[in-house]
């Protein structure tokens, strides 16, 4: 081929890859990004000029210097965000090589590949759009290249954007035809119960959850971030009364300076001895990945899933972080349970306190001591009227604390978010000789009535504390609940009435609502299948449960009927059109004249045509005229077997040469 | 090129071939006019094809690892694409009518351009279409409706009719993922005319012949032959007066005494160190003769062609000398 490759092919290549690679672009720094758009608009040029590619030793300098911008952007910590930022950028230096067909077909199918890689971060129903217009972007560079040669042979009158439609609308049939078979796979394929080698280890792309700290601010943060955290499903189909809709999720025993954290030891802890409980209160929770390994979960957890167990301090905790989209079947109960005593050793580690700190607040609960001695439940109940009675207010202020932390808040500031007045809480019931912890989860959740489920958000973040009252065991105390009943009531957004941000208000939130309710219907028949849903499914058609050859023949069987029957609508596309032998001749008699330079106009009448190529083609077409004059009466005018032949014979012989 | 052909295979790779080829043709119609049909059209994965696997095996065992059923219906939808990619290529072939498969009669060496006359009768456009022979390929595509005429060339090294090689009709519409092909035969050998032998020999002078051996025009033939201008010494009578009123200047008429030059070309009689020299002097005679129109008459010894002049007897003579000996 001496002539210069279209331009057309490589455009849509760079699209398909581009488009793929948007997700992990806005994920990898900046100046990465940037660095791989720049790439990519050099070949756009390049083939937009024709120029030819660049020197292998430049392509090799090029490809090292990225690899080691990479490795330098990752700060030498591999993570799966590094490995497909790798990626990414060893496709943008393919580009440098990316001139033959061969490797333009290479990067489009490789770009199948980015939206797999990206799906293992986020599956959210939106990414089914990614999905879409990727999928078809990366089809269109397939059509576009292997019809680069022909496409303009194939009907040369046809204007650039016709033949561009003409290719679009068969990109988008071929993965519409593909659907069937892909649904049959997705529900046929036999799915692998456990994994056969590492889970991802990041999901959150930088995002921020609940962590298992407590500092100023680390709630208030989440305020602002509407995206789910869970959903709750229940058996009855009726959600736990507002007040009860506490879902726990880590709980916080040591206090280093201002901030709570986890027992180092917690993970290690033994589940307790059972006591009595109450009622037993069944739910389903899917939750969304966080990266840490607590099973949210209806306070009190009881039990939970198989590959998950309950600590000392009622964490349910999985076995592996939770990476990906997780559902859940939680007992819980509603009343507090567990030994009735604490022991000695015990006791101590829930009463410590670091020393010469928030002297004011000790001074209080001292006093406190004094007015209820042995009374704990009084005590307790003072301190949340105080609360009430005093000018404290709910708000999102996160100004810093310093070394005294209680004393500033509980005596000059006054004003903050739930970890304020939890930590604050926390601290004056250790100095006043009760035993206390910080409880980290979630508070409230709307009911979707479409969807018959309670959606927790991560604006709905809370934490509330603990106290052990002897006889009665840990006894939750929330003193959010006493300052602002809003925030109990209302959730948060209900509590806080500033706007939070300028799209924040009433119809947006519905309409998000709404989003979430399909998301729900998304995660719950699309992501939640699994193997054991597979299982049950195959069971509910009467077929014997845990057989994956029942489902590799149904796999086989069904995938030969599907295409059977694609063939079929194919093979239906291909039905003959009748054509009469006097048009195919005259048809090729506009052939050979097409490739003498002479093209029929779509507007041109048979005569029209005849009269100009006489003109252009001079005595060569000389006899064309007349086969022309033949033509329009054979086709136009009434039949007349004779003058047919005659064309017939005429149009075989004729050459313009 | 021809170094190509001639290139001498293993005779079990010859055998081979001829197997297939044999296997082939029982599959059902090998020459045109054929409709391609089920039977006739093969089908396999390119090169890019099997990548293509990999990379979507790749994508499946790392979305089935994780459990990611996102991943895994873009592997599935992929999945898909190839399958559609599969019938579609078929369908590409499936139904394409091939008219004829002609070649001209060219001289050995030179390449024959085998015209194949193909005709789409179908709703829909078949694009990304090739057609090969072993020495080259030629891209096209066509219309719904739409029939063409596409060349591929041949090249020749030996005088005779030559038996080409199958013919290979082929698309990877519309992904390149797969590659539909379909074997097939011209209707006829290709004839091929010897080589005329350069530098050849000056005609020979025709013995014998009573009325002289003037090869030049004679004023005094019968025969009209052509108009020249006048020059001194012509008759009057030779003078064309209207046609010389035409192209204002004088115009004579010569005739020629053409019966009398009967060439007599006779492989016999020509130089060579063997037949095969001899009979490509010999075409190379009948071109020198054809091109001065000359009379002429070519004697093989056991044929006797002509005498006559024109085109006809021409290629008469050049396909007696390809048959030589065959």
């Amino acid at each position: 081929m001496t002539r210069a490759p279209s331009p057309i092919p490589v455009y849509w290549v760079l699209a398909a890859l581009t488009i793929t690679s948007a997700p992990h672009l806005i994920a990898m720094p900046a100046w990465l990004a940037t660095l791989f758009l720049l790439m990519v608009a050099w070949r756009a040029l390049a083939a937009n000029r024709a120029w030819s590619a660049p020197p292998a030793l430049l392509r090799l300098t090029i490809s090292v210097i990225l690899l080691v911008l990479v490795v330098v952007a990752s700060g030498g910590h591999f993570s799966r965000r590094a490995a497909t930022t790798l990626l990414c950028m060893m496709m943008a230096a393919k580009l440098m090589e990316m001139f033959s067909p061969r490797d333009l077909r290479l990067v489009a199918a490789l770009s199948f590949f980015m939206m797999t890689a990206q799906f293992l971060f986020n599956e959210r129903l939106v990414y089914l759009v990614y999905l879409a217009l990727g999928a078809w972007t990366a089809t269109m560079a397939l059509i576009s290249i292997q019809q680069q040669q022909t496409v303009t042979l194939l009907s040369p009158k046809l204007a650039k954007t016709e033949q561009l439609a003409r290719q679009g609308r068969q990109a988008a049939m071929m993965i519409v035809l593909a659907l069937p078979v892909a649904a049959l796979l997705f529900v046929l394929f036999p799915r692998l119960a456990s994994p056969l080698w590492g889970l991802p280890q990041q999901s959150m792309d930088g995002r921020t959850g609940l962590s298992d700290e407590l500092t100023a601010g680390s709630i208030a943060n989440l305020f602002l971030d509407d995206s789910p955290a869970l959903r709750v499903e229940f058996p009855d189909g009726q959600p736990p009364p507002v007040e009860d809709r506490y879902w726990r999720g880590p709980v916080l025993t040591e206090l280093d300076g201002s901030t709570w954290r986890r027992s180092s030891r917690a993970d290690q802890s033994s589940p307790l001895p059972e006591a009595g409980v109450g009622e037993e209160f069944e739910h389903r929770v899917q939750l969304e990945p966080h990266e840490r390994r607590w099973l949210f979960a209806l306070d009190h957890p009881r039990s939970g899933p198989e590959d998950s167990r309950l600590t000392t301090t009622r964490e349910l905790l999985s076995r592996n972080p939770v990476t990906t989209l997780t559902q859940y079947d939680v007992r819980s109960v509603s009343s507090p349970f567990g030994p009735s005593d604490l022991p000695v050793s015990a006791r101590a580690y829930y009463l410590a306190l670091p020393q010469d700190r928030n002297p004011r607040t000790r001074a209080f609960a001292d006093e406190l001591r004094d007015r209820f001695p042995d009374d704990e439940s009084g005590l307790v109940a003072y301190v949340l009227e105080w609360f009430r009675t005093e000018p404290f207010r709910y708000s999102l202020a996160t100004a810093p604390l310093g070394r005294h932390n209680a004393d500033e808040f509980l005596f000059d500031l006054r004003d903050g978010y739930c970890e304020y007045y939890a930590s604050a809480f926390a601290i004056l019931m250790r100095a006043a000789d009760i035993p206390s912890r910080v409880v980290l989860g979630y508070m409230g959740g709307d009911w979707q009535e479409g969807g018959e489920y309670l959606l927790v958000r991560q604006s709905d973040a809370h934490a509330w504390t603990e106290v052990w009252i002897d006889g009665s065991g840990w006894v939750r105390v929330d003193p959010t609940a006493a300052v602002s009943p809003d925030r109990i009531d209302y959730g948060a957004r209900g509590a806080i009435r500033e706007p939070r941000h300028v799209l924040d208000n009433e119809w947006l939130r519905n309409l998000r609502n709404r989003l979430d309710r399909a998301q729900h219907t998304w995660n719950r028949w699309i992501l939640g299948f699994d193997a054991d849903r597979q299982m049950r499914m195959l069971e509910r058609l009467g077929l014997p449960r845990g057989s994956h050859t029942t489902l590799a023949i149904m796999m086989v069987a069904g995938l030969a009927l599907a295409t059977l029957i694609l063939a079929v609508l194919l093979w239906r596309r291909d039905l003959k059109r009748p054509r009469s032998e006097v048009e195919r001749a005259w048809r090729l008699l506009l052939a050979r004249l097409r490739r003498h330079g002479l093209t029929k106009q779509a507007a041109e009448t048979p005569l029209e045509f005849a009269q100009r190529a006489e003109k252009e083609l001079g005595p060569k077409a000389l006899d064309f005229g007349r086969l022309a004059r033949w033509y329009h009466h054979a086709h136009y005018g009434q039949s007349h077997p004779p003058l047919e032949k005659r064309f017939l014979a005429a149009a075989r012989k004729f050459r313009p040469v | 090129m021809a170094n190509t052909a001639d290139r001498a295979q293993p005779a079990w790779r010859d055998a081979l071939r001829r197997q297939a080829d044999r296997w082939i043709k029982r599959r059902g119609p090998s020459k045109p006019p054929l409709t391609l049909s089920y039977r006739q059209i093969f089908i396999l994965p390119t090169r890019f094809g099997w990548a293509f696997g990999l990379i979507t095996l790749a994508m499946l065992m790392g979305s089935l690892n994780f459990n990611n059923n996102l991943g895994l219906l873009t592997a599935f939808v992929v999945a898909g694409l190839a399958v559609n990619s599969m019938l579609m290529a078929f369908y590409n072939l499936h139904g394409l009518a091939i008219r004829h498969c002609w070649a001209a009669p060219v001289f050995a060496g030179e390449l024959a351009k085998l015209c194949v006359n193909l005709a789409n009768d179908d709703t829909r456009p078949r694009p990304a279409l090739s057609l090969k022979s072993k020495f080259s390929d030629a891209q096209f595509a066509l219309d719904y409706g739409q029939g063409d005429e596409i060349e591929v060339s041949v090249p020749t090294a030996k005088r005779g009719w030559m038996q080409v090689d199958r013919l290979r009709i082929q698309t990877q519409h519309p992904l390149g993922l797969f590659e539909a092909w379909s074997w097939f035969w011209p209707e006829q050998p290709i004839l091929v005319w010897p080589k005329p032998a350069q530098p050849a020999p000056p005609l020979p002078v025709t013995g014998g012949g009573s009325q002289g051996n003037k090869l030049a025009a004679e004023p005094q033939g019968e025969d009209f032959h052509s108009l020249r201008g006048w020059r001194e010494g012509d008759p009057l009578h030779l003078v064309a007066w209207k046609q010389s009123q035409r192209h204002q200047s004088l115009l004579s008429r010569e005739f020629r005494q053409e019966q009398a030059d009967i060439l007599e070309l006779k492989l016999s009689a020509a130089p060579g160190k063997d037949l095969e020299h001899r009979i490509s002097v010999m075409t190379a005679w009948v071109l020198m003769a054809a091109r001065e129109q000359r009379n002429w008459v070519l004697d093989l010894g056991a044929e006797r062609l002509g005498p006559a002049s024109n085109e006809q007897h021409r290629n008469a003579c050049l396909r007696a000398l390809a048959e030589l000996g065959q």
